[in-house]
């Protein structure tokens, strides 16, 4: 068969000792920069750039690409730790993972992460494998209509993110979606929301909101209390240091649900592991015995998101080396790296380059199962983290917090956001407002308007487009069944109460 | 609850002024929906929410004593952090970041001034090692 | 006697020095608007390795990224850094259309210091392999059979893919749908699936699929014909009487720096585009060599601003200077 002839020649090349040292290299250095808050792939990899001109290409991109994948392993560490996320995908894994440390199963949450993370990336490698080109194909069929059901999809999962009061969480995802369209209106070009300020030219940087909000407005919502003994319960024995058995046990359907739902929706250009992760968490609440626990930690929870946003990277690779289109910031970057060694990525870029593809898949392969290999023992190491006093650490999560952000846009003027969104998270958490939808409003807030813009200029002003096309119209009445689960269940408590009369 | 109400007012407010605004915009341009169509609906929609929430607190009606200690605690920290923020221009981020490390272990946690000087120096130490020596990145 | 000689050599070493003029003694900052990997940020690197390769200058370039306002805070930055000769800046046709349309983007390539206009990028028509339009002409005609109802996939407004297609719409009388995707990726796969039906696009990024015979091109948007595309028409050659507004890359220093130093930085870039390796950097990435010095450039600037201006106010786009 092609596809394992293929596989064997690609572990030929991956399995050299050079290559094998590239791909440990890339892997290693991915996962210290997912763990830094701010510093993300596309930066580092574009700073490694010239360096790689001197190696030769394999090597290079079996290094670049475990900077990738590995960044999204690291990405978990301080989400679950600190409540900082490392990634923009990893605020997901924030809202159980670090509620699991809270009760003193931080290794727990830091194991699961790091097996979600290697099945899910395998996963994604046998897909990229396997079905990349029909696949790529199926996705260009995925247009503006699609792409906002999709995003009115994963706003519908709101609802599973609401605790105790929906309105309150509709006002949070409401501002969320509001935080996101300021800036420049990407149609019209005029100025939305922007006070004035040239800096919010070209919006509000998804980072510095959720740094703010779940990182700051942590601390500050902490400080209320003077003697808080330990900052967070050190987890002591094996069971917490690691992932038990029963918890292996519980999560088998949340790695199913984050290897395929990141991998389909990374082969999208354009939707995120932001998305994914958000989509796999509501997927996985949805099914689950105990859904109102989620939120409160809950391990498949933290299996689920970080799944997906592994995955997703293997789905993003698809469209870059099926058809040389970039669907992330990443892939961009490792597009022009690609061009810049003299390739020519595109849809003819897997016949010509056979040895290189298959190499690249290979070294994926080996580079999750270092990364594995690499994480769990760190994972008690990590656990460590904890025994700092509060007063030690909270400083060092400030410090960090502003470093992560003044990193990703060299402006001081975001400094004074991240500030400004502590406080926010400080009354959200004060005045009872979950914080999750906030960033989910945040996020799919500007590919939903773009989508439903786009759409209609498509349609000529007719809605309809919405629901003619079949994907479309799938997706969005599954959004409107989620949406309106609530209702049901407050009609069968009206039904019982009144069968009870 | 009191809070609800207060919160559902800034609320209102904030729509109020979105809806404002985007009635400026346009709302419906010759190719599509121009930029007052999105924000037109969406605040609209944080009005009658935050409406409903002021509605339903009014009519609970109770009042929920609010943690003025906790809450001044957290409101100080937060100040020193702004102050601490606009002095990395004048003083550079260590000389601020560790002021305000200073500031939270000595004032907030009422530890001992050397612990919090030894903390402070640590702290800053560590971040100037790790992140422009080590990574390359700058700080403020 | 010697004392004289001596005394003369002394003094004539400082003046010497001052002959030589200015040369930057510590690493130079290059300011670029995208982040790390976009187009300006790639540019720039290259630039800087070229430089270092060729020997032309005594220090380091080194980038700074100054992501924002879609290039209005790049611009900004400069501009603060008044007087300073140790900072360039690579701008690109953003730098340009900001100040026309965003009340924020205050500072202009006038208040800035024109240094040197380095590159014009091409870009080519092209459609879906499988489309009825075999010609620039078919498409237009279409069109206009069929007003508002063929589509575009491109940039923003003021981008040059709508620039292009006011300059047509005008020339051809007819009309058709600019749909706005924010990454090239999104829009050739809006192409690709059949969403859209053209789109004007770099003949960098549609190399590969026009060789894969996914995409055909119509015509190419530039004065001449290009190396890699010697069998399509120009705009001209089309049919239509159109000057392709340029895309322009260049360089820019901040405001107020001495004369001595514009022709230092002037001296620099001009021998950049005289070696091999900017040759070989052009015909890389399907540049065209557009250079122009300081004086030219700013005569280019004015024209292209009102030329600009004109455009976007018959597309409907508020212009607010």
């Amino acid at each position: 068969m092609e596809v394992f002839s293929g596989l064997m020649h690609g572990f030929a090349v991956a399995l050299q000792p050079a290559n094998l040292l590239w791909c440990f290299v890339g892997v290693f250095l991915g996962t210290v920069i997912g763990v830094m808050p701010g510093l993300g792939p596309p930066a580092t990899i574009a700073m490694l750039l010239p360096l790689t001109m001197m190696m030769n290409p394999a090597g290079a991109i079996i290094m670049l690409a475990g900077i990738y994948y590995g960044a999204k392993y690291g990405g978990s560490t301080t989400s679950i730790l600190i409540n900082v996320p490392g990634e923009s995908a990893s605020v997901v894994t924030c809202l159980d993972g670090y509620q699991m440390a809270r009760k003193g199963r931080a290794g727990a949450a830091l194991g699961i992460a790091a097996i979600a993370s290697f099945i899910a990336g395998t996963v994604g490698v046998v897909g990229i494998m396997l079905i990349a080109p029909p696949l790529a194909r199926m996705a260009l069929a995925f247009s503006s209509p699609e792409y906002f059901a999709l995003m009115a999809l994963g706003l519908a999962m709101v609802v599973l993110l609401a605790g105790r009061s929906m309105v309150k969480a509709l006002l949070a995802m409401l501002v969320g979606l509001w935080l996101a369209g300021i800036g420049t209106d990407l149609f019209s070009q005029t100025s939305r929301f922007t006070f004035g300020q040239l800096e919010l030219l070209s919006g509000i940087d998804f980072v510095v909101v959720a740094i703010g909000v779940f990182a700051i407005g942590e601390v500050l919502g902490n400080m209320q209390m003077r003697e808080a003994a330990e900052a967070l319960p050190v987890p002591k024995g094996l069971r917490n240091l690691l992932p038990t058995l029963q918890d292996l046990k519980d999560c088998r359907f949340a790695f199913a649900n984050g290897s395929i739902v990141g991998f389909l929706i990374g082969v999208l250009p354009g939707a995120g592991s932001t998305i994914a992760s958000f989509i796999s968490y509501g997927l996985e609440k949805a099914v689950s015995r105990r859904p109102q626990e989620f939120g409160t930690g809950v391990i498949e929870g933290v299996a689920a998101p970080e799944g997906a946003n592994n995955s997703e990277t293997g789905g993003a690779l698809v469209p870059m080396l099926t058809l040389g289109i970039p669907g992330s910031s990443t892939t961009a970057v490792l597009l022009a790296a690609l061009v810049l060694w003299g390739f020519k990525p595109g849809p003819l870029f897997i016949s010509e380059n056979a040895n290189l593809f298959w190499g690249l898949v290979a070294s994926m392969y080996i580079g999750n199962l270092m990364l594995l290999i690499l994480n769990i023992p760190l994972v008690p190491l990590f656990a460590q983290v904890l025994r700092a006093p509060v007063y030690v650490l909270y400083p060092i999560i400030i410090g960090i917090s502003i470093v992560g952000v003044y990193s990703t846009s060299g402006s001081l003027f975001d400094v004074w956001l991240l500030a400004g969104f502590g406080l926010l998270g400080y009354f959200m958490r004060k005045l009872d407002y979950p914080t999750a939808p906030l960033i989910l409003g945040l996020v799919l807030g500007g590919p939903l308007e773009r989508a439903l813009r786009q759409s209609l200029m498509m349609s000529d002003g007719h809605l309809s487009i919405l629901v003619s096309r079949p994907v479309s119209a799938v997706m969005l009445s599954l959004a409107l069944l989620i949406l309106l689960m609530p209702m049901f269940g407050k009609l069968n408590t009206w039904r019982l109460r009144a069968l009870e009369k | 609850m009191k809070a609800d109400f207060w919160s559902g007012l800034a609320l209102g407010a904030l729509g109020a002024y979105i809806i404002a605004q985007a009635w400026g915009w346009e709302y419906l341009g010759a190719d599509g929906p121009g930029p007052g169509f999105f924000p037109l609906w969406y605040g609209i929609a944080i009005v009658a929410l935050s409406l409903g929430l002021v509605a339903s607190s009014l009519r609970r009606g109770e009042t929920q004593a609010i943690d003025w200690t906790g809450a001044s605690r957290a409101f100080t920290t937060w100040l020193a952090l702004a102050l601490a923020v606009a002095a990395f221009k004048l003083v550079s981020f260590h000389v601020a970041f560790a002021a305000l490390t200073f500031f939270i272990v000595a004032v907030m946690y009422r530890r001992p001034l050397l612990v919090a000087a030894t903390v402070a120096v640590a702290t800053t130490a560590a971040f100037y090692v790790v992140f422009p020596l080590a990574l390359g990145v700058n700080l403020p | 006697m010697h004392k004289r000689l001596w005394l003369a050599a002394v003094l004539a070493v400082p003046l010497a020095v001052q002959a030589q003029g200015y040369a930057p003694t510590r690493p130079v900052e290059a300011v670029v608007h995208t982040g790390p990997g976009g187009g300006s940020d790639l540019l720039a690197r290259a630039v800087a390795l070229m430089i270092e390769k060729e020997n032309l200058l005594p220090v380091r370039l080194q980038v700074v990224n100054k992501t924002g306002g879609g290039g209005a805070l790049a611009a900004a930055y400069l501009a603060e850094k008044k007087g300073d000769p140790n900072t360039i800046g690579f701008f690109t046709g953003v730098w340009l259309t900001n100040p026309l349309t965003s009340n924020e983007a205050k500072i202009s390539l006038r208040d800035l210091t024109p240094v040197a206009r380095l590159v014009l990028e091409p870009a080519v028509i092209a459609v879906k392999a499988d489309a009825p339009y075999k010609t620039l002409g078919d498409f237009v005609s279409a069109a206009k059979q069929k007003p508002g109802e063929l589509k575009q996939s491109g940039g923003s407004i003021t981008s040059r893919d709508n620039v292009v297609r006011q300059q047509l719409q005008k020339a051809g009388g007819a009309r058709w749908q600019f749909i706005s995707f924010p990454g090239g990726g999104e829009r050739i796969a809006a192409l690709l699936g059949g969403h859209v039906n053209m789109m004007v696009i770099e003949p960098a990024e549609a190399g590969e699929h026009i060789r894969a015979g996914n995409m055909r091109v119509l015509a190419q948007v530039s004065e001449k014909r290009l190396p890699a595309f010697p069998n399509v028409p120009t705009l001209k050659e089309a049919g239509f009487n159109i000057t392709p507004v340029p895309q322009v890359r260049g360089v820019v220093a901040p405001p107020g720096i001495p004369k001595e130093n514009v022709v230092y930085w002037e001296g620099v870039f001009k021998k950049l585009t005289q070696t091999e390796s900017w040759k070989k950097f052009l015909a890389e990435n399907q540049f065209e060599d557009g250079y122009q010095n300081a004086a030219d450039l700013t005569r280019f600037y004015d024209e292209f601003t009102n030329q600009m201006r004109s455009i976007l106010q018959e597309a409907g786009v508020k212009t607010v200077r």
